[in-house]
């Protein structure tokens, strides 16, 4: 009866222990797959937020104001990846949550400034052209103009001129 | 002046002021290509911010820094990656020819978005924590960049020609790249030699 006992002590011990070994473990592993997971919501959302402030800047927006956010992001990125690295994933996952916040709040900022640069962009450039063209028109019309004037005075000059003839040429 | 040669300066004049005033428009539609090279550039400083005293002579538990930069000249606002990589004299540099980076794990990154005809300057400081010494043979075991610690178990063997024992601290440039979504390496590095002189 003892025996049996103290066999079925040693069995419940063992399989607590191994229990708490396979659970830190499969513990360690989902906060690892939590902390890959949220770097690469984060990068995703960087590098998204970095492709709409390339847009803005292409349409003549400044931009640098947002540059300096993108580099926040990046320095914040830089070190969950660090993090990760060495093992820390709760600090992973602060930092690449911090990061994402950043390159969320980056790409929305980015849109509105794209949007607003982009609409007077096309404003200006209309402007640009109508004018340009206008001139254009205004040009040829007055050069044709000039030109008849030109011609009608130089006619009559002409016609006005009285033939002379020099002696010494015969 | 006869006639016609009245005639050719004025259709000629008027045709250069018409060009002229169709130039704003012209140019928003034609896109001329400027022409300059394409590059990036990456150096990397001494502690004094000069390309001089660079650490060389490294002992345990001492902190050295350096400064390293990026200089964009792509044409476009660019994002990059810098690794930190650090290396004993048999792993492989980075292969300029094939252009692939270097195969040892990086330690630490910096990632910049440099906008075009920009900078980007980073300080770094890094120190050897723990290195032991077995005749010809150095062992680092630890190492710190920026105040994080990386094992990186670093063994290198006397180099008699050059007499010391070298390690190389090492970074590499990678560009992101649109169309793949990633970073692609960039294939330019800089690096400084250390040679570890006490454990």
């Amino acid at each position: 009866m003892a025996k049996s006992t103290s066999k079925l002590l040693v069995l419940l011990f063992i399989s607590t222990f191994s229990a708490s070994v396979f659970m830190s473990g499969s513990f360690a592993s989902s906060l690892e797959d939590e902390a890959a997971a949220s770097i690469e919501r984060a990068e995703d959302s960087m590098f998204s937020a970095y492709q709409v402030v390339l847009k803005a800047e292409q349409v003549g927006a400044n931009v640098s104001a947002l540059l300096g956010r993108l580099n926040e992001a990046g320095e914040l990125l830089d070190e969950a990846q660090v993090a990760f690295r060495l093992r820390s994933y709760d600090e992973a996952v602060r930092l690449a949550d911090l990061c994402f916040e950043i390159g969320e709040e980056t790409k929305d900022r980015a849109d509105e400034l794209r949007a607003d640069v982009y609409g007077s962009k096309v404003m200006s450039d209309w402007l640009t052209m109508t004018c340009s063209l206008a001139s254009v028109i205004a040009i040829g019309f007055g050069s044709f103009w000039g030109w008849r004037v030109f011609k009608r005075r130089y006619y009559q000059r002409v016609l006005r001129m009285k033939p002379e003839v020099a002696k010494d040429e015969f | 002046m006869n006639f016609e040669e009245y005639r050719t300066v004025f259709v000629t004049g008027s045709l250069v002021l018409m060009l002229i005033a169709a130039a704003p428009a012209l140019s928003l539609i034609i896109a001329l290509p400027d022409g300059s090279e394409r590059f990036s550039e990456l150096w990397l400083l001494g502690p004094n911010h000069m390309a001089e005293d660079y650490p060389f002579n490294v002992g345990v538990n001492e902190t050295y820094s350096v400064f390293v930069g990026v200089g964009n000249h792509m044409g476009d606002l660019m994002c990059y990656l810098v690794y930190v990589k650090f290396r004993n004299q048999t792993e492989p540099l980075p292969n300029a020819t094939a252009s692939e980076p270097s195969p040892v794990r990086p330690l630490y990154e910096f990632r910049a978005f440099v906008a075009d005809g920009d900078t980007w300057e980073k300080p770094l400081a890094f120190s050897v924590l723990e290195a032991s010494h077995n005749g010809d043979s150095m062992f680092v075991d630890r190492l710190s960049i920026n105040d994080v610690v990386f094992v990186v178990n670093a063994s290198t063997r006397w180099d008699s020609e050059y007499k010391g024992f070298y390690y190389q601290l090492f970074f590499e440039l990678w560009l992101y790249n649109m169309a793949s979504q990633s970073f692609q390496y960039h294939d330019r590095f800089v690096g400084i030699w250390l040679n570890m002189t006490s454990s």
